[in-house]
C-alpha cells in the first residue's frame, strides 16, 4: 500500500467523517487546521483510495488536492536575522512552502553575511541536518555566492537548494560541487512579494523544493523505512500521553525518514524506545532516539529495511 | 517614480546593480527620503568589497510652526488653540510651559489647548516654531544606508555636511584612497565633495 500526501480542504459540518474514512482506509492525519468555519487536514491516504475520498467529499463539496509537501521538513536558511533578510524574502517563501502543507523552520546564521566574515557553527550546522531538505537564501552577486558558498555548505549533508540574485545558469556554473537544485533571480530584495512575476518565482521555488524531495523519495522507496513516520505518529499519540499537553502547532513533526517529538529528551526517550509496534518490535528497534539539537526535543531516525531487516 | 534628478547604481556585475538600484528606490521610498534626495550615486564592488553612496541633498525648510497645525482664537482674556494634527502636541506644551508658566497652559481634552491670561498677540503666537524634522534628516538617512549597504559591512565612515554627503561602508578596513574614490563618484554626477 503506497501512502501519498493529500490535502483535504472543506467546511467543518460532518469533518469527522472525511476524518474516520482516512483513519479507516489505513491514512493517516499528519495536521489538523480549523480556521473559522473551514478544516484543512494534511494527511497520507492509500493511492487507489483517493477516487473514494473524492466520492464521499462530493456532498460536502470538499476539495482534494495533492500536496508533494506534507510530511517534509524543511530549513529555510536565512543569512542573518537583520532587517536585511527579513521579512522579505526569507519570511515569504517559508510562508509560501507552508501553505502547501511542509512544515518549515527558519534557520537563521549567527555570521551568516557578508563576503569573507561568512560562517557556519556546529550548531547551526547539525539544526539544519536535522531536516529533509535545507533552503539557501543567499545574495545578489555572483562573487560573495562563489565565496561563501563552501563555507556554509561545509558538514551539511542534506539536499541543498540555493536561492541567489544571479540566473540559474550563473549559479550552476559557480557552485562547485553541485548542489541539488538552483533557483535564480531570487536573491535579496526588500518589499513583499505581490506581483504576479515575483509569485511565479515563488512558484518556481516551489517546484525545485519538490522535484528534489520527490528524488529524495524514490532513493528512499529503494531501501523502503521499516515504519512509516506517520504511523509512529499516531503511536506516540497513543501512548504518549503528555505530547497532548505539548502547546507546539506541531507537537509531532512528520518529516520523510523521521519525526521530531516536542517533548524533553531526559524524561521521555527511554519510555518511548520500549514502545512496541507490533509483534513484539519496540520502536527502539526499528529507529535511533536521539536528542535534538533544536532545544530539548528527541528525534527518532527511522531505520532502513538494510539495517533492521523488518518492515511493518 | 523619482523625483531624483541623477540615480545611478554602478556595479562590475551588472545584475547586481539592477538588484541594487531596487532596493536604493524601494529603502528610500518607505524611509520617505528620496524627497530630500538630488543627486545619488551608489557604487558597489562586491570582490574588494565595498559600498559608497554619495550624494546632493535638496535644500528643504520644513519647520513646523504653531498655525501649521492649530486654530488660535482669541477671546476675553484668553486664546484657545483647537489642535487638527496631534503629532507635535507635546513639543508644543513644551514651550509653551516654558514661556508662559505651567499656570497659564491648561489642555482641557486631547484637540484643545487653552492659554490664559498672558498678553500675546494671536499671529505671533501662530509663527512660534514648534519642531524641524530636517534635524533628524541625518540620521534617518544613515539608518537608510546601513539598510541598503549589503549585510556584515561593519566598517562604515560616514561624512553629512549641509548639502553632499558620502556613505562608506565595508567587512574589510576601507582602502587608503578612500578619499580619492569618493571624489571620483562625486566627479560622475558633476559634482566635488
Amino acid at each position: 500500500m503506497t501512502l501519498v500526501p493529500i490535502t483535504y480542504k472543506g467546511g467543518i459540518y460532518q469533518h469527522d467523517i472525511i476524518i474516520d474514512l482516512i483513519e479507516d482506509l489505513g491514512g493517516y492525519i499528519v495536521q489538523k487546521h480549523v480556521i473559522a468555519a473551514e478544516v484543512v487536514l494534511q494527511c497520507f491516504v492509500p493511492r487507489d483510495d483517493i477516487a473514494l475520498i473524492r466520492q464521499i467529499t462530493k456532498p460536502l463539496f470538499g476539495e482534494v488536492t495533492d500536496s508533494p509537501l506534507v510530511g517534509t521538513e524543511i530549513a529555510i536558511v536565512s543569512m542573518s536575522l537583520e532587517i536585511h533578510h527579513l521579512p522579505h524574502p526569507s519570511c515569504d517563501i517559508a510562508e509560501y512552502v507552508r501553505r502547501i502543507g511542509a512544515k518549515s523552520n527558519m534557520v537563521s546564521l549567527a555570521r551568516g553575511p557578508g563576503k569573507r566574515i561568512a560562517g557556519l557553527n556546529d550548531e547551526e550546522r547539525d539544526v539544519i541536518n536535522e531536516h529533509d531538505i535545507a533552503v539557501y537564501l543567499l545574495g545578489n552577486f555572483e562573487t560573495c555566492i562563489e565565496y561563501k558558498m563552501p563555507t556554509l555548505r561545509r558538514g551539511i549533508d542534506v539536499p541543498i537548494v540555493v536561492c541567489g540574485g544571479p540566473d540559474k545558469e550563473i549559479l550552476k556554473k559557480i557552485i562547485n560541487p553541485p548542489v541539488e537544485g538552483y533557483v535564480g533571480n531570487v536573491g535579496r530584495f526588500m518589499h513583499r512579494t505581490k506581483e504576479s512575476d515575483e509569485l511565479e518565482k515563488l512558484d518556481e521555488v516551489i517546484a525545485e523544493i519538490t522535484r528534489v524531495l520527490e528524488k529524495k523519495r524514490e532513493a528512499i522507496s529503494k531501501d523502503p523505512l521499516s515504519v512509516s513516520p506517520a504511523r509512529l505518529m499516531d503511536l506516540i499519540k497513543e501512548h504518549v500521553p503528555a505530547i497532548h499537553e505539548v502547546t507546539s502547532p506541531t507537537p509531532l513533526t512528520v518529516q520523510m525518514t523521521g519525526l521530531r517529538v516536542k517533548l524533553p529528551y531526559d524524561t521521555f526517550a527511554a519510555d518511548m524506545r520500549n514502545i512496541e509496534i507490533e509483534d513484539g518490535i519496540t520502536l527502539g528497534d526499528v529507529c535511533d532516539v536521539v536528542p535534538s539539537r533544536m532545544r530539548d526535543y528527541i528525534l527518532l531516525k527511522i531505520l532502513p529495511f538494510s539495517e533492521t531487516n523488518t518492515v511493518i | 517614480m523619482l523625483a531624483i534628478e541623477y540615480f545611478e547604481v554602478e556595479c562590475p556585475e551588472p545584475s547586481g546593480a539592477a538588484y541594487y538600484k531596487q532596493i536604493t528606490n524601494v529603502v528610500l521610498l518607505d524611509h520617505n527620503l528620496l524627497r530630500v534626495i538630488h543627486k545619488l550615486h551608489v557604487y558597489i564592488d562586491p570582490k574588494v568589497p565595498i559600498f559608497i553612496a554619495v550624494g546632493i541633498l535638496k535644500k528643504i525648510t520644513t519647520r513646523v510652526r504653531v498655525g501649521d497645525f492649530a486654530n488660535v482664537n482669541p477671546l476675553e482674556g484668553k486664546i484657545t488653540l483647537v489642535i487638527s494634527d496631534e503629532t507635535y502636541l507635546a513639543p508644543m506644551l513644551k514651550i509653551f510651559w516654558q514661556k508662559f508658566g505651567k499656570d497659564h497652559v491648561e489642555q482641557p481634552d486631547r484637540f484643545t489647548v487653552i492659554l490664559y491670561d498672558i498678553r500675546v498677540d494671536p499671529q505671533e503666537l501662530e509663527d512660534i516654531i514648534v519642531a524641524d524634522p530636517s534635524e533628524s534628516l541625518y540620521n534617518d538617512l544613515i539608518y537608510a544606508f546601513r539598510l541598503i549597504a549589503p549585510e556584515g559591512f561593519r566598517i562604515r565612515s560616514e561624512i553629512f555636511s549641509n548639502e553632499k554627503f558620502s556613505f562608506v561602508a565595508s567587512e574589510n578596513p576601507l582602502p587608503e584612497n578612500i578619499n580619492a574614490i569618493i571624489r571620483d563618484k562625486f566627479a560622475l554626477m558633476g559634482e566635488v565633495p
